[in-house]
C-alpha cells in the first residue's frame, strides 16, 4: 500500500508503508450478554492483502446481537505459550526476535515533519507484561446484520501525534502503552 | 552299520512386530521435578527430533549459510563455545555474551543471560535475526528450507505434509534441545546409590550445600532465577542483564544462575567469560568486594573457603561430569540425514 492520506487539521500529507495489527478475542454481546466468543481467535490484519481484511465468524443460526467485542493485540498467555502456526506464525514479521513477544500493532510510514532519516517513522506497539501490557479492547455497537462492516480511521490515531518527537516506538514500555490508548478511538461502524 | 545322518533343523519363528526401541524420547530422572515445558503442546517423535538436529547443525539458519547452532554450542563441551569468552558469529563478528551450555532445557523457565526469551519454543528465533550471529530473518529460514529436497523429505516423513512454517521449523528445533538431558554423572549415580564419593568429593560437596545450593540448587545446579553474584561490572561491556529487559532498579546487575552441570568442560566461566578456571570462579566467591547494591543477600556475608576447601569444592564440582551425555552420538553431527547433500543445503 502507498496510500496518501490527508490529515484534516495538517496539511502534510503521510504516507503509510505498512500497516499490521492483531485483532483477537473476538465477541458478540446482545443486552451486555456474551452471546458467541470465537475459539481460538487471532487474526493478522495486513491492509495490503485483502483477504486478511475479512473475518468470517462461525455463529449459530439466527443469533441476536447488538454489541461486538474484541481487543487489539495479543493476550499474554498466548504471548509465554510458545510457537504457534497460523496468523500467529513467526514468520509473519509480527513477533520480536531479540526478546520474545508479539507486536501487536505495526504502523510505518513517511511524515514530512520526521527529521528521521528520509523521514520515516516506525510505531511496533506490544508487549505482555505489567504494567506495559497495552492490549487494548474495543466495544462497538453494531447492527444486528450478517455482515458487519467497522471502519479503521488512522487520522484518529494519528492526530495529536507529534512527529517531530515522536517517530520511532520499537520496544514494549510506557511510550508503547500511552501510544496503544489511541486504538480505543480507532474503530468506527459507520462510514 | 551305515552311520544315520539325522539333520536337525532349526527354525526361529520371530513374530513379525516393528521392532520399535524401548528408550523412550524424554525421560524425567527419578526424583527431578516436573518439566516446565509443556510437552503435550508439542508432542516429541523421533523425526521431529532429527528434523531439529539437523536444523541446529545446519548452516542453512544464517543468511550465508555458514554458521549454525553448533558452532557456537558443542556437543563435547555441553554445548558450550569453549575457548570463547565472548562468542563468534557471522563474518567472525563477536557478540556481547559467553555461548552458555545447552542442557536440561526442559526444566527452563526464562533463557538467556537475561531471561529475555520467555519460551523454549522461540529461543531459536533470537540468533537466526541477530545481526552478529546468523543474521538472517525466519520467513527467509523457511522460504530456504521449503527449497531443500532434504529438509522437504524430512518434513514430509514427520508430518505427512512436505509444507514447512514457521511454527514447525521452531518446534523441531525444540523437541531436539528438550532430549540434551544430562543425568548421568558420578553425582548422579552417588545419588542413585551406585557409587560412592571420595571423601574429599564428599566434603566438598558438603561445602557445596552450605555456600553455593541455595542458587545452584540441586538437582538442576541451578534455581532458575536471576543474581548478582558480586561480579565487577565489564567497563567495556557495560552489561546491566536483567536489568534491561525488567527495568526494576533491583535487578540491575543480576544474571540467569546457570547450572553447573559438566561445569568442567563449559568453560570460560559467566555471562562474559572471564574466568577460565574452577579455581578463578573459587577465588571470586571468597573475595567478593562488597559494592554493588544489588549484590545478593546470602553473598553479603563473606564465604570462608581455605584453600584446601577450595580443592574440594572443585573436585566435587568435577563430579557433575556426565561423559555420556557430552559423548553421546544421538546428540551429534547427524551425517546420516546429512548423507545425500552436506548439511542439507
Ligand atoms: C554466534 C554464536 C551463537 C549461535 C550461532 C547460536 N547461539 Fe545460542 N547462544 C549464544 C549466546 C552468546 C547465548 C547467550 C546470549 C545472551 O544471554 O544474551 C546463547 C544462548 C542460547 C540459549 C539459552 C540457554 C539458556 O540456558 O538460557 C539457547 C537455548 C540457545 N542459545 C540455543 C541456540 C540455538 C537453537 C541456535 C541455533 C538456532 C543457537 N543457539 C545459535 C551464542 C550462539
Ligand atoms: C546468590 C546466588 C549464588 C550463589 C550463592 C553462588 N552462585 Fe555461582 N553463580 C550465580 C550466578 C548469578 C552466576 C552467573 C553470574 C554471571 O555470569 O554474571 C553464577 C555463576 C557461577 C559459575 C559459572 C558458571 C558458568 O557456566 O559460567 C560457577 C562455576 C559458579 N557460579 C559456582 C559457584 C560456587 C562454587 C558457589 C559456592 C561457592 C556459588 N557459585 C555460589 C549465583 C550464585
Amino acid at each position: 500500500m502507498n496510500e496518501q492520506i490527508k490529515l484534516p487539521s495538517e496539511s502534510d500529507s503521510v504516507v503509510i508503508t505498512t500497516l499490521k495489527y492483531y485483532i483477537s478475542g473476538i465477541q458478540l454481546l446482545w443486552q451486555g450478554k456474551t452471546v458467541f466468543r470465537e475459539s481460538n481467535s487471532h487474526h493478522l490484519i495486513h491492509i495490503e492483502e485483502s483477504k486478511s481484511l475479512t473475518i468470517p465468524l462461525h455463529t449459530p443460526k439466527n443469533i441476536h446481537f447488538d454489541t461486538i467485542e474484541f481487543c487489539v493485540g495479543i493476550d499474554s498467555i498466548s504471548n509465554v505459550s510458545g510457537a504457534f502456526g497460523g496468523d500467529l506464525d513467526p514468520t509473519l514479521g509480527m513477533y520480536w526476535t531479540w526478546q520474545s513477544g508479539y507486536i501487536n500493532f505495526k504502523l510505518e510510514g513517511i511524515h514530512p515533519k520526521c527529521n528521521s532519516r528520509k523521514n520515516e517513522f516506525q510505531f511496533h506497539i506490544g508487549g505482555y507484561q505489567m504494567p506495559y501490557y497495552p492490549l487494548q479492547e474495543i466495544k462497538l455497537s453494531i447492527p444486528n446484520k450478517k455482515q458487519i462492516d467497522i471502519y479503521l480511521q488512522l487520522e484518529k490515531l494519528m492526530a495529536n501525534l507529534d512527529f517531530k518527537t515522536q517517530k520511532s516506538i520499537m520496544i514494549p514500555g510506557k511510550e508503547a502503552m500511552d501510544f496503544s490508548k489511541r486504538f480505543t478511538q480507532m474503530f468506527r461502524t459507520q462510514q | 552299520m551305515r552311520k544315520g545322518i539325522i539333520y536337525i533343523a532349526l527354525f526361529s519363528f520371530f513374530a513379525l512386530v516393528a521392532f520399535t526401541s524401548t528408550e523412550p524420547l524424554f525421560n524425567v530422572p527419578s526424583g527431578w521435578q516436573k518439566p516446565s515445558y509443556d510437552f503435550s503442546k508439542n508432542i516429541l517423535s523421533q523425526e521431529k527430533i532429527d528434523i531439529g538436529r539437523a536444523l541446529f547443525y545446519s548452516p542453512i539458519l544464517s543468511k550465508d549459510n555458514t554458521i549454525s547452532c553448533a558452532s557456537c554450542h558443542l556437543s563435547f563441551t555441553g554445548f558450550a563455545h569453549t575457548d570463547h569468552d565472548l562468542s563468534h558469529g557471522i563474518d567472525g563478528k563477536i557478540g556481547k555474551r559467553n555461548a552458555p551450555a545447552l542442557m536440561n532445557l526442559a526444566w527452563g523457565k526464562t533463557f538467556m543471560w537475561d531471561g529475555r526469551i520467555n519460551h523454549l519454543d522461540m529461543q531459536a528465533l533470537a540468533p537466526i535475526s541477530d545481526s552478529n550471529e546468523m543474521n538472517e530473518n525466519i520467513a527467509h529460514v523457511v522460504e530456504k528450507l521449503n527449497q531443500s529436497n532434504v529438509f522437504k523429505n524430512l518434513f514430509y516423513t514427520a508430518y505427512r505434509d512436505s509444507l514447512i512454517t514457521g511454527e514447525r521449523t521452531l518446534k523441531c528445533i525444540t523437541q531436539f534441545m528438550l532430549t540434551l538431558v544430562s543425568s548421568n554423572s558420578k553425582y548422579d549415580q552417588v545419588m542413585r546409590h551406585e557409587d560412592t564419593f571420595s571423601s574429599q568429593e564428599k566434603n566438598g560437596y558438603l561445602l557445596f550445600q552450605k555456600n553455593c545450593a541455595s542458587c545452584h540448587t540441586e538437582p538442576l545446579f541451578t534455581n532458575n532465577q536471576f543474581a548478582n553474584n558480586g561480579l565487577q561490572q565489564d567497563t567495556v561491556l557495560l552489561d546491566n542483564g536483567r536489568y534491561a529487559i525488567t527495568h526494576i532498579a533491583s535487578d540491575s546487575l543480576t544474571f540467569k544462575v546457570p547450572t553447573l552441570r559438566n561445569i568442567e568442560f563449559t568453560y570460560p566461566y559467566m555471562h562474559d567469560g572471564r574466568f577460565k578456571k574452577l579455581s578463578q570462579v573459587l577465588n571470586h566467591y571468597t573475595s567478593i568486594p562488597q559494592h554493588a547494591s544489588t549484590l545478593d543477600s546470602q553473598l553479603q556475608k563473606p564465604i570462608q573457603l581455605s584453600a584446601n576447601d577450595k580443592v574440594d569444592v572443585i573436585s566435587f564440582l568435577l563430579t557433575l561430569t556426565d561423559k555420556e551425555f557430552l559423548y553421546h552420538p544421538k546428540f551429534q553431527y547427524p551425517k546420516k540425514l546429512f548423507s545425500q547433500s552436506p548439511n542439507g543445503l
